[in-house]
C-alpha cells in the first residue's frame, strides 16, 4: 500500500509535451477504466489541467506498480524514453501528500495563489467517486486536500491582491469608485490586454462596455462579443463625459486623448472621477492630463509595478502556506499509520469475539437452569475480561503506529495469537 | 452613577480607537469589526449618561464647553456609526474613535456633579440652539475628517507609490460621498441653530443682532459652507476641491467655536 503521484506541470515539461499527454487521455473515463484494470492499482484520481496532467494513486506493490503506471503514462502521452526521465515527477508517500496539498492550495501553480486549481481538483475528485475509483485512502487524502486549501487561503495572504496587470485595474477602479456595478467603460482599440480587462470589469460588474476603433467593424465585432455599444472615432470626445473608466490600447503614433479633451468631458460631466489606464505603447493618453483634479492616469509600467509589489508578497506568504502544509503532511501521515495497525486490531478483536461465541455455546449445557438476567451477567463478566486484557496491546499498537515503527509488533501480534487478515 | 457611566463611555471609546488602529496595523478586518461594535457600545452608554445627567439636572446637557465637548464626542461617533452601517467603510473609525476620545478625555476633566445655571442659559430656546448647531458642527468635523482622507487617497492613488497603503484606506468615492451627506445634513441643522440662537438673543439682549465677534465669526462660517454646498450641488465640485474647501471651512469653524472666546470679548462668552 502506498500513495504515489506521478505527473508533469509547466516546470518539469514545455507546453507540447503536456499537450499530447493531456490530450491522449481526453477521454477522461476510458482513461480512468484503463488505470484501475492495473492489477497493483486499488485507488486512482486523473487530474489535468491546462499546467499539469497528474494521476494520483494508491498502489500495491511499490516497485512493480510505479513501473506498470509508469509505462501506462508513457505509452499514453507517446513520450519518447528521454522526454519521460526529464518531464515525469514521481512523488511516493508523504512527498506524494505534500505534493498533492501543495497543487490544491495552489503554492505549485503557475500564478501562485490563483483560485482556479482548487476547482479543478474538486472535478477530478468527484469524476474519480463517479467512476468508483476512489477508497478510503483517496477519500481521506482528498477531503484533507480540500481543507489544507482552505487554511492556507484564509490563513494567509497568498490570494490576496492583483497579480495580473487587468486584475491590478480592476483593483484599483475599486478603490476609485467603490464599487463597478453601473458603472460604463470605454475601451479604445482592440488588443488581447484590453479585451482581458473588459472581460474581468464585468465579472466585477460593470454593466455597460463602449468599443471604439478607428476601424467601425472592429468595434461591431468586439461590441458583439461583449454585449456593448460599438461606436467610430468621430463620438469619442462625446463619449468621454459619461464614461467612468477608459481602457486605451491603439497602435496610434500620438495621443488619442489629449488633455484639452479631458478637460473639456471634465466640465461636461461636472468633475466626476475618471480613471484612465493607458496600455499602450507609445502612449495614447496626454501624460498632463494626471494633473487635473478628479482624474486619474495609469500607463502599463504603473500597472506592472504594482503587480511586481504584490508577487513580493505572495512570495513572503507561500512561505507560512509551507508551514500549514508540513504540518497536515505530518497529521495526514498519523491517521495513515494507524492504518496499517487497523487491520490487525480489527482481527484481533474479531477473534475475541469468537472465541467469547464458542465458550459461552459450550457452556449452554450447565447453564439451561439459570435465569436469563444470571446468563446475561456471566456473559458480560467474560467479554469485560477479554477486553481488559486487549486494551492495553490495543492502545501500545495504536501508539507505536504514530512513530512509524508498528511493523514488528503487528507482525508480533499476527504470528502470537494465530491471526489473518483479509490484506 | 452619570459620572460612571461617563467613565465606562470613556474606556469604551478608548478600546475601540486602539483596536481600529490595530487593525489597520495587522490587516485583520475581524478586530475592526470587534472595534465597531466597542464603539456602538460607548456611543450607548454615552447616551444613556447624557440623559442621565439632563434628567437628573433638569437642564439642557449641554452648559458648558466640557459638556459641549463631551457632547460633540457623542453626536460624532453617532454620526459616524450611521455612515459605517451604510457605507462599510471601518477605515474612518480609526480617526473618528481616536477624537472621540481625545474630546471624552478633555470633557472628563471638569466632570462637576451639579451645575449652577447662570440666568442667561434658562430660556426655553438654548438647547435648540445649542444641539442644533452642535450635531452641526460634528456632521462638519466628519466631513472634515472624510476630506482629510480623501486627499491623502487621492494623493497615493495620483503618486503611484506605496499601494499597500492605497489599499487600507476606503474607496475614494465613499469619502466624497461622507464628506457630501455630512455636508447635506450639517448646514440645515447648523442653520436652524443660529436661528434658534438669535431668537433667543432677541430675548435676553433685545435684538436678533449685536455685531459680536462671536457672530461674525459664525456668519463668516455658514456663509463658507452655504458657498461649498452650492458648488456642490449647483456647479458640481467633487472629489478634490470639495475636500479641501471643507478643511478650510471647518478651520474657520473651529476658530468660531473656540479661538473667538480666546481673542475676542464676546457676550457669547460661555462658549
Amino acid at each position: 500500500m502506498g500513495i504515489i503521484v506521478i505527473g508533469m506541470n509547466h516546470k518539469t515539461a514545455p507546453l507540447h509535451i503536456r499537450e499530447r499527454l493531456s490530450l491522449s487521455c481526453d477521454d477522461n473515463s476510458r482513461m480512468l477504466d484503463e488505470v484501475k484494470d492495473i492489477s497493483q492499482v486499488r485507488e486512482v484520481m486523473y487530474l489535468a489541467t491546462c499546467n499539469r496532467v497528474e494521476v494520483v494513486a494508491n498502489i500495491e506493490d511499490s516497485v512493480s506498480g510505479v513501473e506498470r503506471l509508469k509505462f501506462f503514462i508513457f505509452s499514453h502521452g507517446n513520450l519518447s524514453h528521454d522526454e519521460m526521465k526529464e518531464c515525469l515527477y514521481i512523488y511516493r508517500d508523504h512527498e506524494a501528500v505534500r505534493h498533492l496539498f501543495r497543487v490544491a492550495s495552489s503554492l505549485d501553480s503557475m500564478v501562485m495563489g490563483e483560485p482556479q486549481i482548487l476547482g479543478q481538483v474538486k472535478d477530478a475528485y468527484r469524476h474519480c467517486v463517479e467512476h468508483k475509483a476512489s477508497g478510503i485512502i483517496l477519500n481521506k487524502l482528498l477531503h484533507h486536500a480540500f481543507r489544507v486549501a482552505k487554511r492556507v487561503r484564509t490563513e494567509t495572504g497568498i490570494a490576496n491582491n492583483a497579480v495580473s496587470v487587468s486584475f491590478a485595474a480592476v483593483e484599483l477602479a475599486k478603490k476609485i469608485f467603490g464599487y463597478l456595478s453601473g458603472k460604463t467603460v470605454l475601451i479604445i482599440g482592440a488588443g488581447e490586454m484590453s479585451e482581458l480587462a473588459a472581460k474581468h470589469l464585468m465579472n466585477n460588474g460593470v454593466s455597460k462596455i463602449v468599443f471604439a476603433n478607428r476601424t467601425y467593424e472592429n468595434a461591431v465585432r468586439l461590441a458583439n462579443d461583449f454585449h456593448g455599444i460599438p461606436i467610430g472615432f468621430n463620438l469619442l470626445e462625446e463619449k468621454l463625459k459619461e464614461v467612468d473608466i477608459v481602457i486605451s490600447s491603439t497602435g496610434a503614433p500620438g495621443y488619442i486623448i489629449t488633455e484639452r479633451m479631458i478637460v473639456e468631458a471634465l466640465r461636461r460631466r461636472k468633475n466626476r472621477l475618471i480613471f484612465l489606464i493607458d496600455i499602450a505603447v507609445p502612449r495614447d493618453v496626454d501624460p498632463a492630463v494626471e494633473d487635473i483634479d478628479n482624474v486619474f492616469l495609469y500607463n502599463i509600467d504603473n500597472l506592472q509595478e504594482i503587480v511586481d509589489e504584490n508577487v513580493k508578497n505572495r512570495m513572503r506568504e507561500a512561505d507560512k502556506a509551507e508551514a500549514i502544509i508540513a504540518d497536515e503532511v505530518t497529521n495526514f501521515s498519523n491517521w495513515l499509520n494507524t492504518l496499517e495497525v487497523v487491520p490487525a486490531i480489527v482481527s484481533l478483536r474479531n477473534k475475541a469475539d469468537s472465541i467469547i461465541d464458542n465458550e459461552l455455546e459450550k457452556s449452554l449445557s450447565w447453564m439451561k437452569d439459570m435465569k436469563e438476567d444470571e446468563k446475561e451477567k456471566i456473559k458480560i463478566l467474560a467479554s469485560s475480561v477479554i477486553n481488559k486484557l486487549l486494551h492495553d496491546p490495543i492502545t501500545r499498537l495504536k501508539e507505536e503506529s504514530q512513530n512509524g515503527g508498528a511493523d514488528s509488533y503487528v507482525a508480533a501480534i499476527m504470528r502470537l495469537f494465530k491471526l489473518e487478515t483479509d490484506d | 452613577m452619570e459620572k460612571l457611566l461617563f467613565k465606562v463611555a470613556l474606556a469604551a471609546y478608548f478600546f475601540s480607537a486602539v483596536g481600529y488602529i490595530t487593525s489597520i496595523l495587522v490587516k485583520r478586518v475581524f478586530i475592526a469589526k470587534t472595534s465597531t461594535w466597542v464603539l456602538l457600545t460607548a456611543f450607548a452608554i454615552h447616551s444613556l449618561s447624557i440623559i442621565v445627567r439632563w434628567v437628573g439636572t433638569g437642564y439642557s446637557p449641554v452648559t458648558n464647553i466640557f459638556e459641549s465637548l463631551s457632547f460633540i464626542a457623542w453626536a460624532i461617533s453617532g454620526s459616524y456609526v450611521a455612515f459605517q452601517l451604510k457605507t462599510k467603510t471601518r477605515v474612518l473609525g480609526a480617526f473618528v474613535s481616536p477624537l472621540a476620545f481625545l474630546l471624552m478625555m478633555v470633557a472628563s476633566v471638569k466632570l462637576v456633579d451639579n451645575v449652577s445655571m447662570p440666568a442667561i442659559l434658562q430660556g426655553y430656546w438654548v438647547p435648540f440652539h445649542i444641539i442644533l448647531s452642535l450635531v452641526g458642527e460634528a456632521l462638519f468635523a466628519l466631513a472634515c475628517l472624510a476630506g482629510v482622507m480623501y486627499l491623502i487617497q487621492d494623493n497615493l492613488i495620483k503618486k503611484k507609490k506605496s499601494y499597500r497603503f492605497t489599499r487600507l484606506l476606503p474607496p475614494l468615492r465613499d469619502l466624497d460621498k461622507i464628506n457630501h451627506v455630512s455636508l447635506l445634513w450639517g448646514f440645515p441643522l447648523m442653520t436652524l441653530g443660529v436661528i434658534a440662537g438669535s431668537i433667543w438673543a432677541r430675548t435676553v439682549w433685545g435684538s436678533h443682532w449685536q455685531w459680536d465677534p462671536k457672530q461674525i465669526w459664525t456668519m463668516i462660517s455658514w456663509f463658507l459652507y452655504a458657498f461649498l454646498l452650492h458648488q456642490r450641488l449647483a456647479i458640481g465640485w467633487k472629489g478634490r476641491k470639495a475636500a479641501v474647501f471643507s478643511i478650510l471651512a471647518f478651520s474657520i469653524l473651529l476658530f468660531t467655536v473656540i479661538g473667538v472666546n480666546i481673542f475676542f470679548l464676546s457676550v457669547h462668552n460661555f462658549m
